[in-house]
């Protein structure tokens, strides 16, 4: 396996626990946890202790939790699943794709996002339902909880491994199991009180989910949590300290930079920002060449050569756009070694 | 002036009209880019012109 230094992209490596657990995880078999042998009693046992690890890093109570094969499926299940005859879905210009299809065959209206990537959430009927995104995925900016929406609130929280409180309001929930660098392939979905909710799938019985997820992928998942969030702790000041280091070299030494999000607002591992002039298609190639890989929401960088609605939608430049995520195993040394290059590239490009 | 940038990519059409603005306080642009719009406003606010939407390709831009 290569190192991962000098990649700032967004795909996080698994976490080495989670790692070490699944290696020979797969290699055993894993019984039915609903079935009543002595082999499932004990799957269900160690179920059982993922579902309270996980449940209590993200703050809400164990039987609220359900485990997902495909965290996109919770889109579905916790939007229209709320949504009755009678219901108008209000969502952020800045959401996730999976909420602007689901809201392309609904009563819905889109709220228009700031400059700081802030959305004024509107009073609402109490039958009304707000998909709020707990941590925007691109450029890492924190929501403020949408406490005045007198409806239901289904929260987003797919980039957000329980940084951001869910707001007390809330009616569902979906994580993403790679936001902790838990294994790809497991969602956690929430319902904080299933009798307000209709399940919008093919169903016979009251389960929230029919399809079957994966119990290694699972337990992987609690224990990843458990390391991220602790990592994270000891990380975030030295990684925020890094994230301003570089917004300050692309203000004073690149200049014409619009950064998405002040640092304050935003978590200290996503950056995003666009350099006015140039080409985000050649400086991702070029930084490439370099060894480093960075995203980008560049149209030309886009496989439908359209801008990214997120930097649109806060009227950040959208070209010479380039995202950064941030890890502590990146020195200072590929970090100061990634700006000079970037400065060369751009006087270079602009020049 | 008029600026055509029809048929062109960003940033293309951004760097075109900052050259052509230097030498003249008010520039008509087209550009069918789906980016240009966006980048425009962003534009406007980073460098203190002002721009004027006239319809999906045509924009009146000022310097000031």
């Amino acid at each position: 396996m290569g190192s991962i230094t000098g990649n700032f992209q967004n795909e996080s490596p698994l976490h080495p626990a989670a790692a070490e657990f699944l290696n020979d995880a797969f290699a055993r078999g894993w019984a039915d946890p609903s079935k009543i042998h002595q082999d499932s009693r004990k799957t269900a046992l160690l179920l059982n202790e993922a579902k309270e690890l996980i449940s209590g890093h993200l703050r809400i109570r164990m039987d609220q939790l359900t485990f997902l094969a495909d965290p996109s499926l919770g889109y579905h299940l916790g939007i229209s699943g709320m949504i009755n005859s009678v219901t108008k879905l209000y969502y952020g210009a800045t959401d996730r794709s999976e909420v602007f299809a689901i809201a392309n065959s609904n009563d819905a209206q889109v709220l228009p996002s700031d400059l700081n990537g802030y959305i004024n959430y509107p009073s609402a009927r109490i039958n009304d339902l707000l998909a709020w995104q707990s941590i925007n995925g691109e450029t890492g900016i924190i929501a403020r909880p949408p406490l005045d929406f007198s409806g239901k609130v289904f929260a987003d929280c797919t980039v957000d491994p329980g940084l951001n409180p869910l707001p007390t309001n809330w009616s569902s929930a979906l994580w993403d199991s790679r936001s902790w660098q838990g294994p790809a392939g497991l969602g956690v979905f929430a319902l904080a009180d299933p009798s307000s909710w209709r399940n919008p799938m093919p169903h016979n019985d009251n389960s929230i989910s029919t399809t079957s997820f994966s119990v290694p992928l699972a337990i992987a998942s609690a224990v990843a949590l458990d390391h991220f969030l602790k990592d994270f702790e000891r990380d975030q000041i030295s990684l925020q300290a890094r994230n301003a280091k570089i917004r300050n070299f692309l203000l004073t030494e690149i200049g014409d930079v619009d950064i998405a999000g002040s640092l304050h607002q935003t978590v200290p591992h996503l950056l995003s920002f666009s350099i006015l002039y140039t080409d985000a298609q050649l400086l991702v190639n070029e930084l490439d060449s370099s060894g480093f890989s960075v995203d980008s929401g560049s149209a030309c960088s886009s496989a439908n050569m359209e801008p990214s609605h997120v930097l649109a939608a806060m009227g950040i430049l959208t070209h010479g756009n380039i995202r950064m995520t941030l890890r502590a195993e990146q020195t200072e040394a590929t970090v100061d070694k990634f700006l000079q290059e970037l400065k060369y590239l751009v006087e270079r490009v602009r020049a | 002036m008029e600026l055509n940038c029809l048929g062109m990519r960003c940033p293309l059409p951004i760097i075109h009209l900052a050259k052509a603005i230097k030498n003249s306080p008010e520039i008509r642009l087209f550009s069918d880019d789906p980016a240009t719009l966006a980048d425009l406003s962003a534009w406007a606010r980073m460098t203190g012109n002002s721009y004027e939407k006239i319809n999906a390709t045509e924009f009146v831009v000022r310097k000031s």
